[in-house]
């Protein structure tokens, strides 16, 4: 079992004559995980991207079940046996769940479509992976965690023997994560080589056998996972020491902010109270799904409230909708920023002055483009976004800097509340420390804080007080120093336990 | 037992967005309960071939652009096509050639048209929006240049046979264009529901990019429905041809709008990935029925645009609320 799968040496790539990869190393043995670490744009999805046969390599040796591989497309990687699950989902949100597996290599019975035993396939697939879905499903009618459990079958049904996750825990909530390590586990065990991508550090040891870390498109080590600390990874991916993976400062507790008083919205918002205070940052818990999301989007106004006060500085406001919360000081950086967070095809200036050009702009609404241009340059030096200019789209940032850019738009405005929505996800750790720094920095001034994440050590590690959401309420509030990740999943998972 | 059941009725509703097509169904039964009841003359058997025989050019036009819509793209150029075909097919026949084989040619000349398209969008990666703007007004132009800027003559009693065929022809009590939209219809709903061409169509319109990284060819498949949509089209202009005896250059202007019209009324979303043929059945239906009927119950011209603009406008409308209010529910 312990032979190898795939050989890869002196991998190059270059894109547009700029090289993503310089003569990259990457092996994988029958029946382990192999770890791939790296921050974005370390040049992992490229070199995965190469082994599944998206992208051709311009040089380098690339053997496969030992026999060296000319260029590889999609179809030919499959038939050997690889099977990529990509970052993104990639489902056909209009077809079925057995269409969607069976996409590309339909089963035939002369000309036409043989349906019958495309759905007996795909339940035999789904019954073996023990996933409760009915092959006749339509993909957009499941909620995300399911759609990534069809893709997961989508690929074990070629019968892979090389499987590559990219970061498949990124929309799971943690029920959800230990079935897929369950899945992983049964792979494994039948000899499938599994590369796994991830910037959860945490869930890492959970599964990886052996690791592999690039930099900045270059190999850099690799080794038995067991071996290596957690810091020594990290250092090695960013290439320096990080000393605090959550930097935490201390402040005086100020004056109360933000008073939420039973907000209702919708079914995922019920009864919810809470105060916020200068000088903290107020953590939000939960599962996937207990609304935690729903309750920040109903306080900026997204979605209508059924009833419940919002107050401000002791004073009550109406919040109907976005700009009324934005001209009363509580702004949002959502969950999804490329959807929600970002006009993608504009330039990073525009980004950043959107929401600010009610002071940028004179009486008949011409934009000062001169102050429109120092503020660009200030927030990106202030933040540290990483860009060759401000002119340049916002969909050519890597994740962390996106992510700044979002919240950069907002620190313009000397807003009175910041609500972030899960701004690390898919933000490498280095960009992760540089977030948590000018959260702490926030806090410092006086700016109330609050944020929403499912990653717990980070919950934890940067939060001053915690508040637990379960199925639309509020089931639990910890002063950070009482709080551990149990408490919080007991609270997080109150509803469950109680039926 | 029965929630099984109501689960299977789910899911076969939701695929494939069958639930519009279900309502436009209804709304064709009712519309023409509502006329029948209100004109004894719209009910008389003779109305009701000429009825379908009016329905016919805009289902085989409507089929065609159902094909390009499912991608997800759209084909502007079909209306320019369908004159195109007409007067191509027109001015040979007049020049005393063989009507098999001007049909032949046309029909050569078309699918060039429809290819040009699909290389447009697919390779070069236009919008396909522009692309067909601009093969539109190409296609328009070569229907103004084929006779030197003139509609054609008569094209002549040597041509009795083709226009029986594509028009006049009677069999079972139904004219013989019904019959070649029926003949379409059901070829191409094979093609569509029941082949693996059929469900990359779909594939390409829900998710390219999955599509594609599931090893599919997507210019074959986007080339295939502008090829079938050209073709449609070019059917549809020789029946306008053996309909009127005569080529003229403006015939099938605005046909394309009449085909997204049917479409979308039949539950084909703009947007791709959703809808079936049996949709454009009922989409061409209301359309052909609002036309006649309300021509039987004294409507001018200019009302009846009206009403069908507002029926347009209010079938995108029921599928976008229906579509919300589904996931509400689903969130709930």
């Amino acid at each position: 079992m312990n032979e190898y799968i795939v050989e890869m040496e002196n991998i190059n790539k270059s894109f547009s004559g700029v090289p993503v990869l310089k003569n990259v190393r990457f092996t994988l043995k029958a029946g382990e995980v192999m770890a791939l670490l790296g921050e974005n744009g370390a040049g992992k999805s490229t070199l995965m991207k190469i082994l599944s046969g998206v992208y051709v390599r311009d040089s380098g040796t690339m053997k496969i079940f030992g026999e060296e591989q000319g260029d590889l497309d999609t179809k030919k990687a499959q038939e050997l046996g690889v099977a990529i699950i990509h970052q993104e989902l990639n489902m056909c949100r209009h077809l079925t769940v057995a269409e969607n597996i069976f996409l590309g290599r339909e089963v035939r019975k002369g000309v036409t479509l043989n349906n019958r035993e495309m759905v007996k396939r795909t339940q035999e697939v789904l019954d073996s992976l023990k996933i409760d879905l009915s092959p006749n499903t339509v993909v957009g009618d499941l909620p995300v965690s399911k759609q990534q459990m069809v893709e997961i079958a989508k690929a074990l049904s070629v019968h892979a023997k090389i499987l590559i996750m990219d970061e498949p825990t990124s929309a799971l909530s943690s029920k959800e994560i230990d079935e897929l390590f369950r899945l992983v586990d049964q792979l494994r065990s039948e000899g499938c080589g599994i590369v796994y991508i991830s910037h959860r550090m945490e869930e890492l040891s959970h599964v990886a056998n052996r690791v592999t870390v690039m930099r900045d498109g270059e190999f850099i080590m690799e080794g038995n996972f067991a071996d290596y600390t957690m810091d020594q990874l990290i250092a090695k991916m960013v290439g320096r020491d990080i000393k605090e993976k959550f930097p935490r400062v201390q402040c005086q507790r100020g004056e109360k902010i933000l008073e939420v008083k039973n907000l209702n919205a919708g079914r995922m918002v019920r009864d919810v109270s809470f105060d916020l205070y200068a000088g903290e940052i107020v953590g939000i818990a939960g599962l996937v799904g207990a609304g935690r999301t729903e309750t920040t989007r109903a306080i900026f106004g997204i979605d209508p409230k059924d009833s419940g006060e919002i107050v401000l500085d002791g004073k009550s406001v109406s919040i109907k909708k976005p700009i009324d919360a934005i001209k009363a000081g509580i702004v949002l950086t959502p969950e999804d920023r490329k959807r929600d967070g970002l006009c993608t095809k504009l330039g990073v200036r525009e980004n950043l002055s959107i929401p600010n050009l009610d002071w940028l702009s004179n009486g008949i609404g011409k934009v000062n483009q001169k102050k429109e241009r120092e503020i660009a340059d200030k927030v990106v030096e202030e933040l540290q976004i990483k860009l060759s200019s401000v002119e340049i789209n916002a969909e050519s940032l890597s994740g962390g800097n996106q992510q700044k850019v979002v919240i950069g738009k907002w620190l313009a405005r000397n807003s009175r509340v910041i609500m972030f929505d899960e701004p690390t996800r898919g933000v490498d750790v280095g960009a992760k420390v540089e977030i948590y720094n000018l959260m702490n920095r926030l806090k410092q001034q006086g700016t109330g804080v609050l944020f929403v994440s499912s990653e717990l050590p980070e919950i934890l590690g940067i939060s001053d007080r915690i508040l637990v959401m379960c199925d639309g309420h509020l089931t639990g509030e910890l002063p950070v120093a009482e709080a551990t990740e149990d408490k919080i999943l007991s609270y997080a998972t109150a509803f469950e336990s109680k039926i | 037992m029965n929630e099984k059941k109501s689960n299977r009725l789910n899911q076969a509703l939701s695929a494939r967005g069958v639930r519009s097509v279900v309502t436009a169904v209804i709304g064709f039964l009712i519309l023409f309960v509502v006329f029948a009841v209100a004109s004894p003359s719209f009910r008389s058997g003779n109305n009701i071939q000429n009825l379908l025989r009016q329905i016919a050019p805009t289902l085989i036009i409507g089929i065609g652009q159902g094909y390009v819509l499912i991608t997800g793209n759209i084909d502007l150029s079909i209306g320019s096509v369908v004159g195109m075909s007409c007067m191509t097919a027109g001015t040979m026949m007049t020049k005393g050639v063989n009507p098999v084989l001007a049909c032949l040619l046309t029909v050569l000349l078309a699918l060039l048209v429809g290819f040009v398209n699909g290389t447009l969008v697919a390779k070069m990666k236009l919008p396909s929006f522009i692309a067909t703007l601009g093969t539109m007004t190409l296609a328009r132009g070569l229907a103004q240049l084929v006779n030197n800027n003139h509609n054609t003559d008569f094209i002549g009693n040597d041509a009795q046979a083709f226009r029986d065929l594509f028009y006049y022809g009677e069999f079972a009590k139904l004219y013989s264009a019904v019959w070649i939209a029926v003949i379409l219809w059901v070829v191409f709903n094979f093609l569509l529901s029941k082949t693996r061409t059929g469900r990359h169509i779909y594939a390409v319109g829900s998710n390219l990019d999955a599509a594609r990284l599931s090893g599919i060819n997507e210019y074959r498949t986007i080339l295939i429905t502008y090829v079938v949509s050209a073709f449609c089209a070019c059917v549809t202009g020789l029946i306008l041809l053996a309909s009127a005896g005569m080529g003229t250059m403006d015939a099938g202007g605005t046909y394309e709008m009449y085909a997204v019209a049917a479409c979308v009324i039949g539950g084909i979303s703009t947007l791709g990935g959703t809808g079936i043929l049996a949709g454009v059945i009922a989409g061409a239906g209301i359309w052909g029925i609002l036309q006649n009927g309300l021509q039987f119950v004294g409507a001018p011209v200019a009302l009846r645009n009206i009403i069908i603009g507002i029926i347009v406008i209010l079938a995108v409308m029921m599928d976008v609320v229906a579509r919300s209010s589904r996931k509400k529910i689903k969130k709930a």
